[in-house]
């Protein structure tokens, strides 16, 4: 089985042309080149400088910190830990809530129930607004002397305290970013669902199976390299925020996520290479559940 | 163009060399030099960037600039910038292919970036404007560290107490008369008590707070020691600086519900709503009282926060100084230096006052008899005071101020009961902080 497979690639390398073998570089190439570049080396200077002190202005003034960087933050800042619980139940509000909801939404709108169309423009609208649009737009309602507290006749002095008020500001903020999140995934799901051959569906209905037993055992395995894609989205989507928050706060200290620590600590005064190990424990925050997540997918698909 | 450029700087170098050799014939050098100047710059292009302002700001800058082309035959290249965008990446500005000279704030601001290299020595330029500045604008201007002037002040405005003077005077008070702590406490109880706030506070953005506690903290424990603490000669858990806090709770009864969902335009819109009492506030949002209408500028005024311990009087203010820096990695920095001479000079003024700019200038050599009454009382409250601060965040380092001390001072808001908690942790993010 195995020398198969190896003579059979040697032969089809083999049977390449000049012109398909630059091509193929080229293809190849030229991608991986500018990924090296662009995402690579400033990823893995980046974690250098995360063990040093450095200003970022002169390259003569960096030195050594060792983990310093890192003792501060796991130490001493109230803020990291804000955020991780911030940017925690961002990823549980979206993987339990946002998400499932989306693709609820998606299935509804697929089975073409009554009016399915104008839901489904409804609940896309968001998705073409940028995160830094919806928060602009959302602050302009909630903010006190905003619209929303100007309709319950609340002025400026005795406006209700949303944006600074943590007992509130999470589940708003959360219900914003999934104003258009959940859409987001309806829209990925339904041109999944849009893929699903009909004749599944039927033939498992004439067998007798519920609408959630077919959903679970015929939509959803179907659907797995959409699933694939999903969970990922949602994973970084909450993550990374920023956008959103950094519109509404322009500071990253009521509300601190992950990012917005990255932030403050590269821009402009505050420059140090904190920003650079706050950077490095996103990443390995991004990449660790994501990479493990897909090996355990891809595993599955090699058995 | 780039022929010209290399002309001027290999003859500056020229004359650098010349006057490193020669010692400082400081008289005749500058003299010369600025003679020379004008001829140097004729023909070349000098870029400048307004920070912020809008329409004003732009008007302002052009008529400035204008007048120095005129005078000496260079070309003005100007923009606008977004002010926060500007000062947040500052530092990379700086490193790229920045404009020649731009406004800028004194303190750690100018002072860490001059340092660094990025902003040009001003020294010459302060020499030849020596006679219209005051002494206390240049040691202000000054780095304490490399003994060097990175900015050349121009400009600076009061954080102090501001009220309307018909609310003073409705609840029964002389709205001429709000001198002692006591008069203050009044002034908040009998404002709260019409169901109005009073004592209006913003800590949005963390950095607006920073006002009451420095004044808080000058009041209490002295000048020295505020400074001291923002630079790590004093501990932030000593009973003193604990003391502060205690005054800073005592006012948080008076404040608005919303003191972290509004930032400095929210404390403004309630003084011009008519519906706090008292704040402390940079002077600048005047302008928009005058732009509102000329009736709510005349009922605005300002005094000096009052005494709290005698020992120290009222006698330190936070009055930022704003001015003119020049990029050291500019294409024309002598074309810089020029030009941020004339803006800082009464010329300059001159025509900054013309285009409708309502600052209060440092300059010696300016006529403030024109200035209205409210700029006037901006003049005496800036006058009280012996000791001058810039601000927290200008006074401290930048990896401190906006990361350290504005979250603590919302926390602090958020749950006053937990300050000593606050105080420990804000101590142990200094410690960990480099030191060099």
């Amino acid at each position: 089985m195995k020398t198969a497979t190896t003579s059979k690639k040697t032969r089809s390398r083999r049977s390449l042309s000049k012109t398909d073998r630059f091509t193929l570089s080229a293809f190849v190439g030229i991608p991986t080149l500018l990924q090296i570049l662009l995402l690579w080396v400033p990823a893995v200077v980046t974690i250098v400088l995360s063990f040093t002190y450095w200003n970022g202005i002169r390259l003569t003034d960096i030195r050594w910190a060792g983990i310093q960087n890192y003792k501060t933050i796991f130490l001493n800042e109230p803020l990291f830990y804000e955020a991780l619980k911030n940017n925690g139940v961002w990823l549980a509000f979206f993987v339990l809530v946002a998400t499932p909801l989306g693709i609820l939404l998606a299935y509804q709108v697929d089975r073409g129930i009554k009016g399915h169309a104008f839901y489904e423009s409804i609940f896309y609208l968001p998705v073409v607004l940028s995160l830094a649009v919806i928060g602009i737009i959302w602050n302009f309602m909630l903010q006190p002397g905003g619209f929303v507290q100007g309709l319950m006749g609340l002025d400026i002095g005795n406006a209700i305290s949303i944006w600074g008020n943590p007992d509130i500001n999470t589940w708003v903020i959360l219900g914003v970013a999934s104003w258009r999140h959940i859409g987001y995934i309806m829209l990925l799901y339904l041109s999944g669902l849009k893929s699903v051959d009909p004749a599944l569906k039927e033939a498992a209905a004439i067998d007798g199976a519920t609408e959630w037993q077919i959903f679970r055992k015929i939509i959803l395995p179907t659907m797995k390299p959409v699933n694939i894609i999903i969970v990922v989205i949602t994973l970084i989507e909450s993550l990374r925020a920023f956008d959103l928050v950094y519109i509404i706060y322009g500071s990253p200290t009521i509300f601190p996520l992950l990012n917005l620590l990255v932030f403050q600590n590269f821009a402009g005064q505050g420059l140090s290479m904190k920003g650079a190990a706050y950077a490095v424990i996103l990443l390995v925050l991004c990449i660790v559940p994501i990479i493990t997540y897909l090996r355990i997918v891809f595993k599955e698909d090699l058995k | 163009m780039s022929e010209n450029t290399n002309a001027v700087s290999r003859r500056s170098l020229l004359k650098g060399a010349a006057v490193g050799g020669l010692g400082l014939v400081a008289g005749s050098t500058i003299a010369t030099s600025s003679a020379d100047a004008a001829t140097r710059l004729k023909g070349s292009t000098v870029r400048w960037t307004t920070r912020g302002g809008g329409a004003t700001g732009d008007k302002i800058a052009k008529a400035v600039n204008d007048a120095f082309a005129k005078k000496t035959g260079a070309k003005v290249v100007a923009q606008q910038v977004n002010s926060d965008d500007f000062q947040n990446n500052f530092a990379q500005i700086m490193q790229g292919s920045p404009d020649d000279a731009f406004g800028w704030m004194a303190g750690y601001r100018s002072n860490h970036f001059g340092e660094m290299g990025l902003l040009a020595d001003l020294t010459r330029e302060i020499y030849r404007l020596k006679g219209t500045l005051p002494t206390s604008a240049i040691k202000g201007a000054t780095s304490p560290v490399s003994k060097k002037p990175y900015i050349l002040p121009t400009t600076y405005y009061p954080w102090a107490l501001h009220y309307r003077k018909s609310m003073v005077k409705e609840i029964g008070m002389n709205p001429e008369k709000i001198d002692t702590w006591d008069d203050f406490i009044k002034l908040m109880t009998l404002t709260q008590k019409k169901g109005l706030v009073g004592y209006s506070l913003g800590a949005k953005g963390g950095w607006e707070a920073m006002g009451t506690f420095d004044i808080l903290n000058a009041r209490i424990n002295g000048y020295k020691y505020h400074i001291d603490l923002l630079n790590g000669r004093a501990k932030w858990t000593d009973a003193k600086t604990k003391e502060t806090f205690k005054y800073f709770a005592q006012l948080i009864p008076f404040m608005n519900e919303n003191v972290l969902d509004i930032s400095w335009d929210g404390m403004r819109d309630l003084l011009l709503q008519k519906k706090t009492g008292a704040m402390m506030m940079g002077s600048w949002f005047a302008n928009d009282f005058k732009a509102k209408s000329q009736a709510d500028y005349d009922d605005l005024w300002v005094v000096p926060f009052p005494e709290i311990n005698p020992k120290w009087g009222i006698d330190s203010i936070d009055a930022p100084l704003d001015g003119i820096s020049v990029a050291a990695n500019g294409k024309n920095v002598a074309g810089g230096k020029a030009l941020a001479q004339f803006w800082a000079s009464p010329e300059g003024i001159t025509e900054a006052i013309k285009a409708g700019d309502t600052n209060i200038y440092v300059s010696k050599s300016f006529d403030t008899s024109s200035y209205d009454s409210f700029n006037k009382q901006k003049l005496a409250v800036l006058g009280s005071a012996k000791n001058i601060m810039f601000f927290l965040d200008r006074d401290a380092r930048g990896d401190f101020a906006g990361p350290v001390v504005g979250p603590a001072i919302q926390s602090f808001i958020k749950k006053p009961s937990d300050i000593n908690k606050i105080l420990e942790s804000v101590q142990a993010q200094w410690d960990a902080l480099p030191k060099n």
